[in-house]
């Protein structure tokens, strides 16, 4: 095998990219309706907002930790967004940007008791979960939000040429920004740093507490986004939006390669990770299995891609005994 | 050269729950000069380090660099100040390369401005061609041996230009001759007038290297940096233990008339050993001695049952056996293991010194009466917990607030507790005083005089030409040959290094 092949075959995405392109071929093959435009159009927006969600995990996996509140955190955000819209008649862009500033302030919260108080991310964000539908749910009393802007409403309806939404163009930048940020940019490595060995980055100058905090802020901010592109797609304010974005949001990171444990985490696979739970989510629906499976399916899927990690770390550290 | 203090530090005191870990301990750094910090574990030396680097801070006391007084808040404060560290404790980020590693301090001017990796990497560069380490910036510090990423941490540490540059224990997994190596660097480095504090255990290294020294003793100055010309190694350690060395001393066993206890037939392994074969009788001290990484510890958990065997059979009592997991090793056979690594294996930290020492009995007394009773595990394990003269409060007391060598003799009282006839000690005195070392070696052979069985592995060769009957040599998981100890430590010592070398000659 020549040397950039290898590499390829080890990479993180390499993996994720085969089971893609077996299950597009697969599923494609048995029902040639998979790969129409509308089911593709209807696939990008899953991924569009999945995407977010998964995305917003995996800042907070890179640094070791764990976000419970992603989804009350998105949830909450949304209602923010589609009530200001239909309750005080305030323009869209100004609801967006509260919407997500709500976004960062929940995170913030998050990152500055996990790093004043010491303790566990888990405790923390089961907590402040808790904290954020409680208020989703005070404000909406689980009625959703109809009078959003029409321009939003067309956003979320909107696609490029037919078949690529609107919705994808704000993933897609998240994508390479967040890519370019933990590859390119001090923070991102501080946070890869953080996550890698906690003790030596301190050590090396790094602040524990700030990085906490700015991970956790970014993660409340795509969140919240996430939750801001939901609203444009169901062109409401659901209450009940973020309630299913947990299990989501670890398996897509997971199965794309990233480390529990912290310190490693790939952006290109963590999406192909959201592409494949939502190829098989779709391929449910297509095949008229149960849509009450899917659960099981990402249970089982969360499994095998930590099992297949592992495998490959320990096969790795055992090539480098023999060096 | 004009000799000026470059830093000192006054009076510091500080106190953790439990324990005052400094009594107001002094110590002046000059240029062009470096310095031995010496001490027994616990005596307060990486405490010291930890504050003059911002890790920790004193609850009392001055630290003057340069004539001003100086208060570091955090480890980056220290390294804005240009003291410099390399810590005992692995500090890298495994995932990222030798470069980035190098300059994780100095990516923090601006969060969000591009890291230039090629300017890193040729940075980089100029520091590994300086310790004359032949490594490629761009790879992954975990792709590193264990002394490679050493000297990468020095790297690290020289990369800051440091004025003081502390070094706790740099030497610890070096070879020889990557020793020299540094050694000659960090004299060029004063030579150029850096101040450089140098913490060893390896007291000809620190007589070697250093000119000035301060010796610290239960966390108060023995001596306060005086120079080293005119003590002699005898001196030292009379300054670090408050007495002259022990004798304690090798003496000759004979077990040759008894049976083996344990017999392993051309073992190998999943983890690698190809071809071992070694036995150890009833009451002998076998010694396993080789360099990190030869796979000694390894060897032990699969004797033990934690990896599985691939070839080869293993003999208790004469009869052949099959331990399939580490319980089986313990209750069936009665085969204990001290862990090298205490706090992460040998010890539940948290947890109480009754249910410490007790956790390997839970099993046959509550197999007696299907229940278990705080009462019944003090009964038992109580005679063992006064033998070894564990000073614990009581036994309700969490072992993670006792010293390293009461929590060590804790996790030899626990298979005493057990009754095994055959111990796996793996590296037993690492990070305890030389009294409790002292005392462990005497309670190793009592207990080999009694019948026990004992496969003794360790880095440390004073302790294993002390300790052990016969010497047995591994290198890259094989056995490469064995030594008839005679308690001569030159002897010994060359002949277990031409053991070494032989096989990596071949």
């Amino acid at each position: 095998m020549n040397g950039s092949l290898a590499n390829a075959v080890r990479s993180d995405w390499f993996g994720p990219l085969l089971v893609t392109i077996v299950a597009v071929a697969i599923v494609g093959g048995f029902n040639p309706s998979f790969l129409s435009p509308l089911n593709i159009q209807v696939l990008l927006l899953a991924i569009a907002v999945n995407g977010l969600i998964a995305f917003s995990q995996m800042l907070i996996i890179a640094i070791g930790q764990m976000n419970l509140s992603v989804g009350a955190i998105g949830g909450l955000c949304a209602i923010v967004f589609a009530g200001m819209m239909d309750a005080w008649h305030v323009p869209a862009s100004l609801a967006a940007l509260s919407a997500l500033s709500l976004g960062v302030i929940c995170g913030v919260i998050n990152g500055f008791l996990i790093a004043r108080t010491g303790i566990s991310a888990f405790v923390i964000t089961l907590a402040s979960l808790s904290v954020y539908k409680g208020i989703n749910l005070g404000i909406t009393h689980a009625q959703p939000f109809y009078n959003i802007s029409d321009g939003v409403k067309s956003i979320g309806q909107g696609a490029i040429f037919g078949i690529i939404p609107w919705l994808m163009l704000p993933t897609m930048a998240v994508g390479l920004a967040l890519w370019f940020m933990l590859n390119r940019q001090p923070i991102g490595r501080f946070i890869l740093a953080v996550g890698g060995n906690q003790h030596a980055a301190e050590l090396s100058g790094i602040s524990i507490a700030n990085t906490v905090v700015i991970v956790h802020a970014l993660s409340g901010f795509l969140a919240a986004l996430a939750g801001l592109l939901l609203v444009a797609r169901l062109q409401m304010g659901q209450p009940t939006i973020g309630d299913d974005w947990l299990i989501l949001s670890f398996a897509a990171p997971v199965i794309g390669g990233a480390v529990l444990a912290g310190g490693h985490v790939s952006v290109p696979a963590t999406l192909l990770g959201v592409v494949i739970v939502a190829i098989i989510t779709q391929a449910l629906v297509l095949f008229d299995i149960d849509p009450f499976l899917v659960q099981v399916v990402l249970g089982a899927m969360i499994l095998a891609a930590v099992g297949a990690n592992r495998f490959r770390e320990s096969r790795l550290s055992r090539n480098l005994k023999r060096l | 050269m004009a000799s000026e203090i470059a830093f000192q530090a006054l009076g510091i005191e500080k106190s953790f729950p439990g324990v005052k870990a400094l009594k107001g301990v002094s110590l002046t750094l000059k240029t062009h000069s470096i310095h031995a910090l010496l001490g027994e574990n616990g005596a307060g030396k990486s405490t010291l380090i930890k504050i003059i680097t911002g890790v920790h801070h004193p609850d009392a006391g001055r630290l003057i660099l340069e004539g001003q007084e100086v208060h570091f808040g955090s480890p980056r404060e220290a390294i804005a100040h240009r003291v410099g560290v390399v810590h005992q404790e692995r500090n890298l980020i495994p995932r990222f390369s030798v470069a980035e590693n190098i300059h994780l301090e100095q990516l923090g001017a601006s969060l969000l401005k591009p890291v230039d990796y090629a300017d890193l990497n040729k940075q980089a560069a100029r520091w590994l061609e300086a310790l004359g380490l032949d490594i490629d910036p761009r790879t992954p510090v975990s792709r590193l041996s264990v002394a490679k990423m050493q000297l990468v941490e020095i790297a690290k540490a020289l990369s800051l230009r440091s004025r003081v540059l502390l070094l706790d224990e740099p030497t610890a997994s070096l070879t020889s001759s990557e020793t020299d190596l540094l050694f000659s660097f960090l004299r060029k480095l004063r030579d150029q007038g850096a101040s450089l504090l140098f913490v060893s255990h390896k007291l000809e290294e620190a007589q070697e290297l250093c000119d000035s020294v301060t010796v610290l003793r239960d966390g108060s100055n023995a001596c306060e940096s005086r120079p080293m010309e005119g003590l002699g190694r005898q001196d030292i350690v009379r300054l670090m233990i408050g007495r002259a060395e022990g004798e304690g001393g090798w003496r000759e066993r004979n077990s040759t008339g008894a049976p083996p206890a344990i017999e392993l037939k051309n073992i190998e392994t999943s983890l690698g050993h190809v071809d071992v074969n070694l036995h150890v009788r009833k009451g002998e001290i076998v010694g396993l001695y080789g360099l990190v990484g030869a796979g000694r510890t390894e060897l032990a958990k699969c004797i033990l049952g934690q990896f599985p065997l691939t070839a080869g059979t293993v003999e208790i009592d004469g009869k052949p056996v099959k331990i399939r997991s580490v319980g089986e090793a313990i209750h069936t056979h009665r085969v204990g293991y001290v862990s090298e690594d205490r706090k992460g294996e040998g010890l539940v930290l948290m947890h109480s010194v009754l249910s410490n020492a007790g956790i390997a009995v839970w099993r046959p007394l509550s197999a007696l009466l299907g229940f278990l009773t705080d009462r019944l595990v003090r009964h038992k394990v109580t005679p063992y917990i006064e033998k070894l003269e564990v000073k614990t409060p009581s036994l309700a007391q969490t072992v993670a607030n006792l010293s390293g060598g009461n929590q060590q003799k804790i996790s030899v009282a626990k298979w005493l507790a057990a009754g095994v006839k055959i111990l796996l000690v793996d590296e037993p005195s690492v990070g305890i005083d030389i009294k409790t070392k002292a005392y462990l070696h005497d309670l190793l052979r009592e207990l080999a005089d009694n019948g026990t069985a004992i496969l003794l592995i360790t880095s440390d060769m004073p302790e294993m030409i002390l300790l052990a009957d016969r010497i047995l040599v591994m290198n890259d998981y094989r056995l490469q040959g064995q030594l008839i100890n005679d308690g001569s430590y030159a002897g010994m010592s060359e002949g277990i290094m031409n053991l070494i070398h032989r096989s990596e000659a071949a």
